[in-house]
């Protein structure tokens, strides 16, 4: 499945939210998370973590991945778990709209 | 975004622009670990590692452009952009070496000359004395306008009187300057002193950095106590910290050291050592001492000074000999500058004309630029570029011309700073005060560079405005005019004419201002001082007699040891003629003013007065230093104390008090009706003794052995230099008396030269301004006509075609250049007798200037103008008419 428009940041801030990831981590959890059903476009990943940690809504540190290489970690900043709140209920009121709209049937309008 | 966001934003901005190396390393660090990792992956799952690799990178995409998305996501976009803009500024730059040469040496010229006076104005003028509270310092005179004194040092008693009767100050502190023979240790060294009441250290705010301070012990009775200035401490003591305590022996006294002063001191007192005075020896102490006084915060000087006036005259009451005297303060800050501040201030205006014209050529040079460059920038406007980020690329190119005129200008002023150091006079005279105060040091630091940076870039956005004004940048005809006659048609041609008529003007008044000064001292060093100067060299000779067992306690003693000083003198080698003298001419270095009455005239009417110099001199100074005798007899050595009582007179008394009768056979009593009358017996030439051009002040000689001193200057004419008759002048006089010391070796052209110093270095960097600003001027007529040649080429095709010769064009070409010295010329010469009109009165040499002078710079710079514009002439004289108008 097409990531939809817009949703990669907040799907990133939601990945580091459960745990510091490297750059690759973040691609596998949400692709683990969908289950397999969305495909994040790995040339879109990283300009969008530089643009997060500017927003100062990331931070990164380089640490030891499992695989015992260097590795670039990301974790959520506080600025950033309130962003990702902030984006979250956005999301769910627009997603409860556009389901509404969807819902609607021609007796209704 | 709250406060914290923004601030890592900025932080990472920054990191960014220092580590941008780092971060590149990173970022493709970071993506070849990814490829790596998601590579394991593949393999986990079976492929083979090349297989895994080749598809890692193909899912991927571009890494390029993954990269490039990456820094602009991390926010270098504008920094990049300016780096670009400066690599690009710089590459066209370097593309047209000649344009950026000439516009940065033009620019760093000007800067380096206002940085060079920059420096010095702050240095000497903007910086105050290291004293507590300075501001408030005022120097505390009395004036005598009777006795055409308008500052005399005042006596102990004075100082007492004010410290007890006025309001004004919050304290009053005395001293007095002083020389002292160092004894008991080899060579007698003569030392300069000063004798300061004991709130000393508290008045100044000068403690001692090591040892104590004068307290009121020292104010209560004699102590023989000593502090050291800093310089002397390191010169004689080698900075040894165990000097406190130690023993030295001034004037055949025993001084105990108790402490050494801090640099500070020597800014204004040109000391070693600092005794103190107890409150009985002030009340004895005499006219000549220097009084300071602190203003009260709220307190004007001119109410300081009103009130002072009004003390005066209660003191007056008690002490008839202050009758008729005021008082006159003025801030030290002021004093210490007062010779030499006029002079820098016109320099800061002459360096003001010169930065302005080094900006019009510069504004000239970017007008002419702006044409040539006008097809690049349509194009660029064509294929997109919004003229906002044109003007960024002018903007960040005359940045980069900025930078490149303001370090040279640093350098150049640099150098041109230390040069002159070398020319400035080592001390400043106080005008009228019998008293030298040290040059302030000169010293380029934080402020002069903030300086540089400011005026080089004013000075580029300044060139820069008439070249964005004239809208060059915005226009889109230039294609569809083949970008050629285009916008820099007549438009552009008469603002660039303009600016060289600018030019022209500013480089005309510093050329008349050059000039004027040059004549100026060249007048008044022709009229002389009233002998010449030439080899002579002088020397002072001060007897110690203030010590209870000086053989010199008589007068009678005093003289005699001149006398015997004089005949050895006289005999040591290399010694044309020799004679002594109360104060050396043109020294300044002490005031012998009072008043006389002539017996035989009628008594003067009640309040007036008729001052005049004393000089005691030895028979044969006058003939020594060359001096004429109009009428009568010199001194001889039979003038002495057993003998009648003789004065010569100069011809400047004779002029004022004796006009039109014989003055010999007449007498002068000096003081008034009371003092003993003294028989003219010789009129002598007069000496501007207040430097060159003064008039000089009428003056009474006495022979030396009628009224004996302590100390006396010796003047010696010799073929010698000084360096090698001074030795010999101190060994004569040490056969004599052993311990005498002898000080103040100068020669008396020195002497002279120091009366004029501030008028020779404006001299000096009025003709480097001048020159300068005919530099720049030959370059902006030459890069003007050699536009308009350039412009006119096809015109000038077509004359030649039509037959016109190259006489014809020359004619054509100079006229141009020609035309618009003239115009420069002709405002020039208005500027030039309204400024130095406006300036003459605030140095003596400078005056409006004369035609003849005015002339001569109409005519210099219409050379130059031809000049300048012959070499464009001669290229269009040889244009090939039929190549010319084959052009475009």
């Amino acid at each position: 499945m097409e990531l939809l428009q817009g949703t990669l940041d907040m799907l990133i801030l939601k990945a580091v939210s459960l745990g510091p990831l490297h750059g690759y981590g973040v691609l596998q959890r949400i692709e683990q998370i969908s289950g397999g059903q969305l495909q994040v476009p790995q040339g879109s990943l990283y300009p969008a973590l530089y643009r997060l940690e500017r927003q100062g809504w990331i931070a990164s540190t380089w640490g030891e991945s499992a695989a015992k290489r260097p590795a670039k970690f990301y974790r959520l900043t506080p600025a950033g778990r309130r962003q990702l709140k902030a984006e979250e209920r956005e999301w769910n009121a627009m997603a409860g709209v556009i389901a509404g709209i969807m819902r609607a049937t021609p007796g209704e309008v | 975004m709250n406060a914290s966001t923004q601030y890592r934003r900025l932080a990472g901005w920054m990191r960014s622009l220092l580590r941008r190396s780092r971060q590149e390393r990173d970022m493709a660090l970071e993506l070849r670990l990814h490829l790596q990792a998601y590579a394991d992956d593949l393999v986990a799952a079976g492929a083979t590692r090349a297989e895994a690799e080749r598809r890692a990178r193909l899912e991927f995409g571009s890494l390029d452009a993954a990269q490039e998305r990456c820094r602009e996501a991390r926010g270098v976009g504008w920094v990049e952009a300016g780096w670009q803009d400066a690599r690009f500024g710089a590459r066209m730059l370097r593309k047209n070496p000649g344009y950026a040469a000439v516009a940065a040496l033009t620019l760093a010229l000007g800067i380096a000359a206002c940085t060079c006076i920059f420096t010095l104005v702050q240095s000497v003028l903007l910086r105050r004395v290291p004293f507590r509270a300075a501001a408030r310092i005022v120097v505390v005179w009395d004036a005598s306008v009777g006795r055409g004194l308008s500052r005399i040092g005042p006596s102990g008693l004075d100082y007492l009187d004010w410290r007890a009767q006025s309001h004004s100050f919050d304290d009053l502190f005395l001293f007095e300057h002083g020389t002292g023979t160092i004894t008991g240790g080899g060579e007698p060294e003569q030392v300069a002193g000063l004798r300061v009441t004991s709130n000393f250290n508290d008045f100044l705010g000068v403690y001692p950095i090591l040892g104590r301070g004068f307290g009121p012990a020292e104010a209560r009775s004699e102590h023989h106590v000593a502090l050291l200035a800093y310089r002397y401490w390191r010169q004689r003591y080698g900075g040894d910290r165990h000097v406190i305590g130690r023993a030295m022996e001034l004037n055949s006294v025993v001084y105990t050291i108790i402490g050494v002063l801090p640099p500070s001191i020597n800014t204004v007192f040109n000391i070693q050592v600092v005794v103190p005075f107890d409150d009985a020896w002030a009340r004895r102490a005499d006219g000549n001492l220097g009084v300071l006084g602190r203003l009260k915060p709220a307190v004007t000087v001119r109410q300081a000074t009103d009130e002072m006036n009004v003390v005066m005259q209660r003191i007056a009451q008690a002490r008839p000999e202050r009758r008729g005297y005021g008082a006159v303060l003025v801030p030290l800050d002021d004093v210490r500058v007062e010779s030499i501040r006029p002079a820098l201030w016109i320099l800061m205006g002459a360096v003001a004309f010169l930065l302005l014209l080094a900006c019009a050529n510069v504004a000239n040079l970017m007008l002419g630029r702006a044409a040539t460059r006008s097809r690049e920038f349509a194009m660029r406007r064509a294929l997109g570029a919004t003229p906002a980020r044109l003007v960024r690329q002018c903007l960040v190119e005359s940045g980069l011309l900025a930078l490149l005129a303001g370090a040279g200008g640093w350098l150049l002023a640099a150098g041109a700073v230390g040069l002159l150091i070398t020319r400035l006079p080592a001390s400043i005279p106080v005008p009228n005060g019998a008293d030298r105060v040290p040059m302030p040091a000169i010293h380029m630091g934080g402020v002069a560079l903030a300086f540089t940076g400011t005026i080089s870039l004013v000075a580029v956005l300044v060139g820069l405005a008439p070249a964005l004004a004239s809208g060059k940048l915005a226009l889109n005809e230039t294609l569809k005019s083949g970008g050629h006659e285009g916008f820099a048609g007549a438009g552009a041609g008469r603002a660039r004419g303009r600016f060289v008529i600018l030019e022209c003007a500013l480089a005309f008044v510093l050329l008349i201002g050059a000039g004027q000064m040059f004549v100026g001292i060249h007048r008044i060093m022709r009229a002389g001082v009233g002998f010449p100067t030439d080899h002579l060299v002088t020397v002072r000779v001060k007897l110690a007699n203030d010590t209870p067992n000086s053989p010199y306690m008589q007068s009678a003693r005093q003289a005699a040891a001149f006398a015997a000083f004089l005949r050895k003198v006289r005999a040591a080698p290399g010694v044309q003629s020799a004679g002594l003298t109360e104060i050396i001419p043109l020294s300044q270095d002490e005031i012998d003013r009072f008043t006389f009455v002539v017996q035989e005239a009628p008594p003067l009417a009640p309040g007036a007065t008729n001052p005049a110099d004393f000089r005691g001199i030895s028979p044969g100074f006058l003939r020594t230093l060359g001096v004429p005798l109009v009428s009568g007899r010199d001194f001889t050595e039979a003038d002495d104390a057993q003998h009648a009582k003789v004065v010569l007179i100069d011809a400047a008394l004779a002029r004022h008090y004796f006009a039109g009768q014989n003055p010999i056979g007449r007498h002068i009593q000096i003081g008034g009706p009371s003092g003993a009358p003294r028989q003219v017996v010789g009129v002598v030439g007069s000496i501007r003794d207040m430097g060159f051009g003064q008039d000089p002040v009428p003056t009474v000689y006495f022979p030396f052995r009628q009224i004996p001193m302590q100390s006396m200057g010796l003047v010696v004419r010799t073929r010698l230099p000084a360096s090698a008759v001074v030795p010999a002048l101190r060994d004569a006089i040490q056969a004599v008396d052993p311990d005498q010391s002898v000080f103040s070796a100068r020669t008396m052209d020195d002497i002279v030269a120091g009366t004029i110093a501030a008028q020779r270095l404006l001299l000096l960097l009025l003709d480097a301004f001048a020159l300068l600003a005919l530099a720049l001027t030959i370059a902006g007529i030459y890069s003007v006509t050699a536009y308009a040649v350039s412009q006119r080429t096809q015109e000038i095709g077509v004359r030649m075609a039509l037959g016109a010769r190259g006489a014809n064009v020359l004619r054509l070409v100079l006229g141009e250049g020609m035309g618009l010295a003239v115009r420069g010329a002709a405002i020039g010469v208005v500027a030039a007798i309204l400024v130095l009109r406006l300036s003459a009165h605030l140095i003596f040499g400078l005056a409006a200037p004369g035609a003849l002078l005015l002339a001569a710079g109409v005519a210099l710079l219409a050379v130059v103008a031809a000049v300048s514009s012959y070499v464009p002439a001669r290229r269009a004289m040889r244009l090939d008419p039929l190549a010319a108008l084959r052009r475009d």
